[in-house]
């Protein structure tokens, strides 16, 4: 164990994971209380498509990852609140459409078969300090954000209408907490990909939720869970030599599915 | 005092013409119904007063402001259709009335304190701490009253306020609010099918259906011509009484 603990880089997947975890158990409660799992999904496959183009392109992929998912979440937002268009059509539309155009440009750069599964399942052990600084520096920026503006976050997402009527600036809220997920998710594509990264966002508080019913609550336990995941999914990937990104989704997933045989089967007796 | 003036409204909606040439004047306290078939653009009229739909034409002003500009005073109150509310939202109650707060400057604790107050208003104190999500309609409705009460707005809309709120608890519901407009002097503009338990609450009726066809009391609304015109068939009414013993156990259980 300690011998593990001495590698420096376990020690930044350690650090970058743990930061991760807590960025996305925030963000996770709005997720789940606006109902916006799919809208995740749809972003996170929609960074897919921006990290192709910057690779081919020769450009930071996460800078270009970064503007294809905000672009994408602000797009899927938009359409959500204007259009009579189902959100769910255009996140499927939207998010295939970006699929289709990393895979275009995937193939058209060389040495793409590793850079493929890099984007879609991640690889922790391959973290940076430079990735790590950005990490700290947005959840930082997200907990300032969070310590701000909470209540009017949470009172939007409760009923946005009725905000606006309180004078609240729903707009603001609404499309700033998309830019921050869309964020949050390019982020999360180094750990666990693409693929994997919208269940990571999604789980926190969808498992918090099953033992608990108040934010608050949510909150702390979605978080804890989260870090004692990634810790556990880090160790245990690095002992039987599995893909991290996948184990953890893989063992975060079962977790909550026994959370939801427990409280369905044995606590509901 | 004039709270609301529309003036000439036209609104569309993908195309079609939902209200047309709608002219209304609201005074300072007075509590207003707003009746009419389905579809007779009710719902818009209210959304169209709160600026979520842009009219066509014409003019509207609360507080002799644009909707837009009201709202940011903070002085509107605004209680939806109770369906239309988020149903896994990992709220208190209180957590719920607070909300109404949420541009006042206060402490928490004094925040706290008057939500607390005004869930003992209601009658909901003792659920301030159980989740918004599992109380029965009639519960939620008057957490969300409580709500816009801590807000202290000087004109409320409601819509539809007794959806899926069985009709003694309905006038329970209209008892309070005409208590409320007569301890703050508020003025209440609601959106309401329930002719029958809304008369003796009510100082005004706005028969709508595309056009305005009645504005004025209750007794003159209640007539058939003016009925017929409205719905556009015969209409049978059923009034409910506010002097109905059986219902008292009820009327007694809001009032707590």
């Amino acid at each position: 164990m300690m011998e593990m603990l001495s590698i420096p880089f376990v020690q930044k997947a350690l650090i970058g994971g743990v930061v991760l975890s807590i960025l996305l158990s925030l963000l996770s409660l709005f997720i789940v209380v606006k109902n916006w799992s799919f809208i995740s999904v749809g972003i996170s496959h929609a960074t897919f498509g921006g990290l192709a183009i910057g690779l081919y392109l020769g450009i930071n992929p996460t800078f270009t990852g970064f503007l294809f998912a905000t672009f994408t979440g602000l797009l899927i937002g938009y359409i959500s609140k204007n259009s009579n268009l189902k959100e769910d059509i255009s996140i499927g539309i939207l998010f295939s459409f970006s699929m289709a155009i990393g895979i275009i440009f995937i193939m058209k750069t060389s040495n793409y078969t590793s850079d493929l599964f890099t984007f879609l399942f991640g690889d922790i052990l391959t973290i940076t300090s430079l990735d790590i600084k950005l990490l700290i520096c947005f959840t930082v920026f997200v907990g300032i954000y969070l310590f701000l503006f909470f209540n009017k976050l949470m009172f939007c997402c409760f009923d946005e209408e009725v905000a606006y009527t309180t004078g609240i600036k729903t707009n603001f809220y609404y499309y700033s907490l998309i830019v921050i997920i869309a964020i949050a998710t390019v982020l999360s594509v180094k750990l666990v990909g693409v693929i994997l990264a919208s269940a990571m966002i999604i789980l926190p508080a969808s498992f918090a939720s099953l033992f608990f019913w108040h934010y608050k609550k949510i909150l702390i336990f979605g978080s804890l869970t989260s870090v004692v995941m990634i810790i556990t999914g880090i160790f245990v990937s690095y002992y039987l030599d599995f893909p991290p990104g996948a184990f953890i989704v893989s063992l975060y997933s079962a977790v909550f599915m026994l959370g939801l045989f427990i409280k369905k089967v044995l606590l509901s007796r | 005092m004039e709270i609301l003036k529309i003036e000439n409204l036209t609104v569309e909606i993908n195309g079609n013409v939902i209200l047309d040439k709608i002219n209304l004047s609201i005074n300072k306290g007075e509590i207003v119904a707003i009746v009419g078939p389905n579809g007779g653009g009710k719902t818009t009229l209210l959304k169209s007063c709160l600026g979520f739909i842009k009219p066509k034409k014409g003019e509207i002003a609360i507080l002799s402001k644009s909707p837009k500009e009201a709202i940011k005073t903070g002085k509107i109150g605004y209680l939806p259709q109770k369906q239309d509310l988020n149903k896994e939202n990992f709220l208190s109650a209180l957590d719920v009335v607070l909300f109404g707060l949420i541009n006042k400057k206060l402490s928490k604790k004094e925040k706290k304190e008057i939500a607390l107050n005004a869930l003992k208003q209601v009658g909901m104190d003792r659920f301030a701490y159980y989740p918004f999500s599992k109380l029965s309609g009639g519960q939620q409705q008057r957490v969300s009253i409580a709500r816009v009460i801590v807000q202290k707005p000087e004109i409320v809309f409601f819509d539809e306020p007794s959806t899926g709120v069985d009709v003694v608890a309905q006038e329970g519901f209209y008892e309070f609010i005409k208590k409320l407009r007569d301890e703050t002097g508020l003025t209440i503009v609601m959106v309401s099918h329930d002719i029958g338990v809304i008369g003796s609450f009510v100082d005004k009726v706005v028969g709508l259906n595309k056009y305005l066809h009645y504005l004025g009391d209750i007794r003159g609304f209640l007539q058939r011509d003016i009925l017929e015109k409205l719905y556009g068939a015969e209409v049978k009414l059923l009034i409910h009484s506010p002097e109905c013993v059986s219902c008292e156990n009820f009327h007694l259980e809001f009032r707590k």
